[in-house]
């Protein structure tokens, strides 16, 4: 039974940064209607620039990861404005294809630049609390994934209170449910696009910053999580933004207590398998509603 | 046909030069490089036949690569067997494995299935750590080296990869010469259209996946042998397979087999010798390459350069043809005494469907007689276009049925509805785009037909038949509205249907295109073809229908003689609303 | 239109083309500042896409659309919304997973509007009482009579100039029709705002106006003053050719 505790909470520890990663990947699919491959990417670089702020500005890596979301925002409005928005496929049909193409170059670029810039060698960022644990009766909990857990509880928290109580939130998730009659009421969808894909790169560059705490930062890392990401999303309802937090929680869970049954690099067999099961028998996530013919 | 010898020439060409060049190079390296074009545009052309032809963007296709390599290499490994014959059983297990894969995935649209497509590569790539096979090495067979396709000679390698490659350039031309390739193409450009004529999308999809997993399969493991000599997960399963070959695709060009040859030809070479010149410094500048090559090429080029290219050239012979057009006539008007009610064709039972608590259609019932033209009217919202999605298969209803010459059609998949007889065109005019107009006809051709001259003259007939025939090697894309309906109802018509259903085909043409398309319409009834009409102009439906049926919030309304319908209060009500009626009085 | 008022909305032989077909022809219409214009016509006769084209959804392939003497063309259909045009479209298009408060605050998102918003939110919650009641539920689970008023509520919360109404009693019981169309009237006489209706049922759509105009199949079939077109037998005829 303890052990069972055990598996439940650290399953549920890492599932919080799941979900503020996937939450970032919702935001621009919400909006967008664009499935953001390179999402993973921009994680890793926000791991990186989380370990340079904590390198070269001694700066902890909690508050480094608050950090870097503004440089990030800057940098996916950037990248909207500047690729995003350019491509258009030949044919407004084909343009979600060709958007997906496009985030996967970037994806591409993005981790070898990476390898070729700063070496493959991992890197870690030393702090004091990676090694220890809260003892709450008879479960430990890993004192970085617990702070961890806690920012992102904490920006996903934000990123509801921006959607739901701001007037410009709000504008955002009308231009995710009809971007025709959110332009009659004077909403920008264009930039309500850029607006969506830098906050959702923030967003993952910060969870990146958390998961630098207690997770090795090397270019390639963005491989292990984008997957992950897409079945969260996916399990949430593609673009529901509740959804996927609650889809990076059940990552989290599935993972760990896939160990119970499971010899460890099985581990994310369960995810995969739960990840095809819901397209399978409910595409439209568990709790969204289903998508309109794109 | 001259252009299809043509085709076949230039295939031959390419293996020529292909061989050329094989015994023209000397040196090791550029041999490893040539050996990597052949292989590259190898697993492009097999992605291609699936993404491509049939337009099912597949983010996984290096399972099959990875299959073919695993298999082949842990056969000689295991139980000594051969690769050349290990390839054959790779090939098994890759269309195996593309058959377990398809059946639940092909039941997912658009990016479901993209995505659905990515989980497949990562799950092997897990279980084969698992199974301890993180690196598995070929052994050495030094008394026996070709039997275990061990060539010392860098050049034996060369030429295996051209025999690859040529085996799949010929597979993919016989693909895209015949029917299966019309069909897949259709699927890819629009789905319900081509189900509506006749194909059956799901079957199509799975025969395009399983002949794509065959070249993709025999592609890894080749690579094995000639490339890499000890297999890793990452190295069959990961994400650079999937890139270098959505690469080579996109940049040359989707649904052609030119697309990959040209795509493999630029960017294996530059980014070979980016590798071995500056890699060492530089490790992953092959991946900067290729990524920045799918964003250039996709913000400048989205269609590939194979498609660049040809528009370009087509465009100025389309420029020079469009001067003089002559404008399409309505034929003489044919309508004789309109021939009296035939036997009973198409029987509608009871048919109820609701969409989200949302009453469509409730219990319609109404007959269609042979050689009628029957209108169905009725206000926005009255259930019309849902009543013919439910004809022709595409929706199922909740209660009701649907006979077609006395057998039930009701539950049937679009396809086997148009196999028995069921035409249709749709509301907006949906053509498969990139197809000729010639193309578009022939897709519908193949329901009853399979040779490919044969469908072309008949779907040529199809379009003389409507006026359409000059136009046949225009694209959809510079057809005017009428020319738009006039294809659509010669592709309708090459299915050989017993009874077509128009879905507003007057809306949008000017009055004169009104005239040719009544025409047309009451040549097609004296073809012997019954017809069903959905159109708002009343005024059209006035002339050209025997019979009524009107609609009204999903309900029947009225039945009839159009001049008599036209004149029940409860048909103007419906249109013009209850106070019209009163202010005016009984209409005169 | 009267002599002495100033023209809102001026549209000259407009033609708009709507995958690949000709929506409309050459359609030209006027609508002075303060006037009530309905227009009536079946459907398919491109009603809805002469709104679509005045707000910008979609292009106008030939003619001009000046509105409060400026050119549209070049304005993006949030930039038109900003001038003061606001669309009740079609369908009602609500935003299904917003609040009914949130659905009426965006209402007023444009710039001009969000100084008054308070006032004006008064001014709809006292039009249409039972969004008061619904302010907290999702806009999705509303029924359709409740999503129209809350569609008509959204357009108000504009303090638009020009209100475009696009078939504002579709799929809707008479007895909500009735209301609308009420509040319609009342909103009309109360806040003097230029109003373009579009309606297929012919009567009401327009016993509330000053002057109407009958499209059919893309062009301008009729056009005249209220009681005239309410009493023309050819209104019929375009709707059921006979």
């Amino acid at each position: 039974m303890a052990e069972l505790v055990q598996y439940v909470a650290t399953g549920l520890l890492v599932g919080g940064v799941y979900a503020l990663m996937s939450i970032g990947l919702a935001l621009i699919f919400g909006v967008m209607r664009v499935v953001n491959f390179a999402q993973g990417d921009f994680m890793m670089l926000g791991m990186y620039l989380t370990y340079f702020y904590a390198i070269s500005g001694r700066v902890d890596p909690l508050l480094g990861a608050l950090l870097s979301i503004p440089p990030f925002f800057v940098l996916g409005w950037l990248v909207h404005r500047g690729i995003l928005a350019r491509v258009t496929g030949g044919d407004p049909a084909r343009q979600h294809d060709a958007q997906l193409i496009v985030t996967l170059g970037l994806s591409l670029v993005i981790t070898n630049a990476t390898t070729m810039i700063l070496t493959p060698t991992p890197r870690g960022i030393p702090t004091s609390y990676a090694t220890q644990a809260f003892a709450v009766g008879p479960v430990l909990l890993n004192q970085a994934r617990s702070y961890a857990f806690a920012m992102a509880l904490v920006l996903a928290a934000a990123v509801y209170l921006f959607l739901t109580r701001t007037d410009v939130g709000k504008a955002l998730r009308a231009a995710a449910d009809d971007p025709e009659a959110a332009g009659y009421q004077g909403i920008d969808v264009r930039a309500m696009h850029a607006l969506a894909f830098g906050t959702g790169i923030a967003l993952v560059a910060a969870a990146g910053g958390l998961l630098a705490t207690y997770y090795p930062i090397e270019p390639t890392v963005a491989g292990n999580f984008i997957v992950l990401m897409f079945v969260a999303v996916v399990l949430g309802g593609l673009g529901s933004i509740p959804g996927a937090f609650v889809g990076g929680l059940v990552i989290g869970l599935v993972q760990s207590l896939t160990l119970l049954v499971l010899p460890f690099q099985l581990q994310n067999t369960g995810v995969f398998i739960a990840f095809l099961l819901v397209l399978y028998l409910r595409p439209q996530g568990l709790f969204g509603r289903r998508l309109r013919a794109v | 046909m001259p252009s299809r010898s043509r085709g076949w020439l230039a295939v031959g060409a390419v293996l020529a030069a292909g061989l050329v060049l094989a015994f023209l190079i000397d040196e090791r390296y550029h041999h490893r490089v040539l050996t990597l074009v052949f292989l590259w545009a190898t697993m492009g052309l097999a992605w291609n036949i699936i993404s491509g032809y049939a337009g099912q963007i597949s983010f996984g296709h290096q399972v099959f690569f990875g299959i073919g390599a695993y298999v082949t290499v842990l056969l000689v490994v295991k139980a000594g067997l051969t690769p050349w014959i290990g390839m054959g059983v790779a090939v098994a297990a890759a269309v195996l494995a593309a058959v377990l894969i398809g059946l639940p995935t092909f039941r997912l649209a658009g990016i479901y299935f993209g995505l659905a497509t990515l989980a497949y590569p990562l799950i092997f790539r897990i279980v084969m750590d698992w199974l301890g096979y993180q690196e598995v090495a070929i052994p050495m067979k030094r008394d026996d080296p070709g039997w275990f396709m061990q060539f010392t000679e860098p050049r034996s390698f060369v030429l295996l990869a051209l025999g690859v490659l040529g085996a799949t350039l010929v597979l993919s031309r016989a693909i895209e010469t015949s029917r299966l390739g019309y069909r897949l193409r259709a699927i890819r450009e629009n789905e319900q259209a081509a189900e509506a004529m006749g194909v059956n999308a799901f079957r199509g999809k799975m025969a395009a996946y399983m002949l794509s997993a065959t070249p993709a399969a025999v592609a890894g493991a080749v690579y094995i042998h000639a490339i890499l000599f000890i297999v890793t997960p990452d190295a069959v399963f990961g994400l650079l397979v999937i890139s270098q070959t959505l690469v080579v695709c996109m940049v040359g060009g989707t649904g052609t087999l030119w697309g990959p040859l040209i795509g493999a030809a630029l960017m294996v070479p530059v980014s070979e010798i980016l590798d071995s010149t500056v890699g060492d410094r530089l490790p992953g500048i092959q991946g900067v390459v290729y990524g920045a090559a799918l964003v250039v090429i996709t913000l400048y080029a989205p269609e590939g350069l194979y498609w660049r290219v040809r528009h370009a050239l087509r465009a100025r012979a389309d420029r020079a043809a469009a001067v003089g057009r002559p404008p399409i006539l309505a034929p003489a008007d044919e309508d004789g005494a309109r021939p009296g009610a035939g036997p009973v064709l198409l029987e509608v039972r009871g048919v109820s469907k609701a969409f989200l608590g949302l009453q469509a259609l409730s219990e319609v019932s109404f007959e269609v007689r042979e050689r009628e033209i029957l209108g169905v009217i009725g206000p926005n919202g009255a259930g019309k276009t849902t009543l013919f999605n439910v004809l022709n298969g595409f929706l199922g209803p909740e209660a009701g049925e649907v006979r077609l010459l006395g057998e039930a059609v009701t539950g049937l998949r679009p396809s086997e509805c148009c196999r028995r007889g069921m035409g249709r065109t749709f509301q907006v005019v949906r053509t498969f785009p990139r197809f000729t107009v010639l193309e578009n006809v022939m897709v519908g051709g193949f329901v009853r037909e399979r040779r490919v001259g044969r469908v072309r003259e008949l779907a040529l007939a199809a379009l003389a038949q409507v006026g359409m025939a000059e136009r046949a090697d225009a694209l959809p894309g510079g057809l005017t509205t009428l020319e738009l309906r006039l294809m659509e109802l010669a592709r309708c018509l090459a299915t050989s249907p017993r009874v077509v259903l128009l879905d507003e085909p007057l809306a949008g043409l000017s009055a004169d295109g009104v005239d040719v398309m009544i025409a047309m319409i009451r040549r097609v009834r004296n073809a012997g073809i019954t017809v069903v009409i959905i159109e708002h102009t009343m005024q059209a439906l006035l002339r050209l229908a025997d019979r009524l049926v009107v609609l009204d919030q999903g309900r029947r309304l009225a039945e009839g003689p159009p001049g008599e319908v036209t004149r029940q209060p409860a048909v103007i009500e419906a249109y013009l609303g209850k106070r019209w009626l009163a202010r005016a009085g009984s209409p005169s | 239109m009267t002599p002495t008022t100033a023209r809102m909305l001026t549209v000259e032989r407009l033609g708009v083309t709507y995958g690949g077909l000709h929506a409309l022809a050459e359609v030209s219409l006027e609508v002075g500042a303060g006037e009530f214009v309905t227009i009536v016509g079946p459907n398919g006769a491109g009603k809805t896409t002469l709104l679509k084209a005045i707000s910008g959804a979609v292009p106008a392939a030939e003619g001009r659309i000046t509105y409060q003497g400026g050119d549209l063309a070049r304005l993006r259909p949030a930039q038109r919304a900003a001038l003061g045009i606001a669309h009740v479209p079609e369908g009602r298009r609500v935003f299904p997973s917003l609040t009914v408060m949130e659905n009426l605050e965006l209402g007023s998102y444009r710039k001009a509007a969000r100084a008054g918003r308070a006032e004006a939110l008064d001014t709809v919650l006292r039009l249409f009482p039972i969004l008061h009641a619904r302010r907290t539920q999702l806009a999705g689970s509303l029924s359709g009579g409740e999503q129209q008023m809350l569609a008509l509520g959204r357009g108000l919360m504009a303090q638009p100039d020009l209100l475009l109404l696009d078939e504002p009693s579709q799929g809707l019981g008479p007895r909500i029709v009735e209301q609308i169309f009420e509040t319609v009237d009342r909103i009309r006489r109360e806040r003097r705002i230029t109003i373009l209706l579009v309606e297929q049922r012919v009567v009401e759509g327009l016993e509330l106006c000053d002057r109407g105009y009958v499209l059919e199949t893309g062009r301008v079939a009729l056009e005249g003053a209220r009681e005239a077109l309410l009493a023309d037998a050819r209104v019929q005829r375009a709707y059921l050719g006979a």
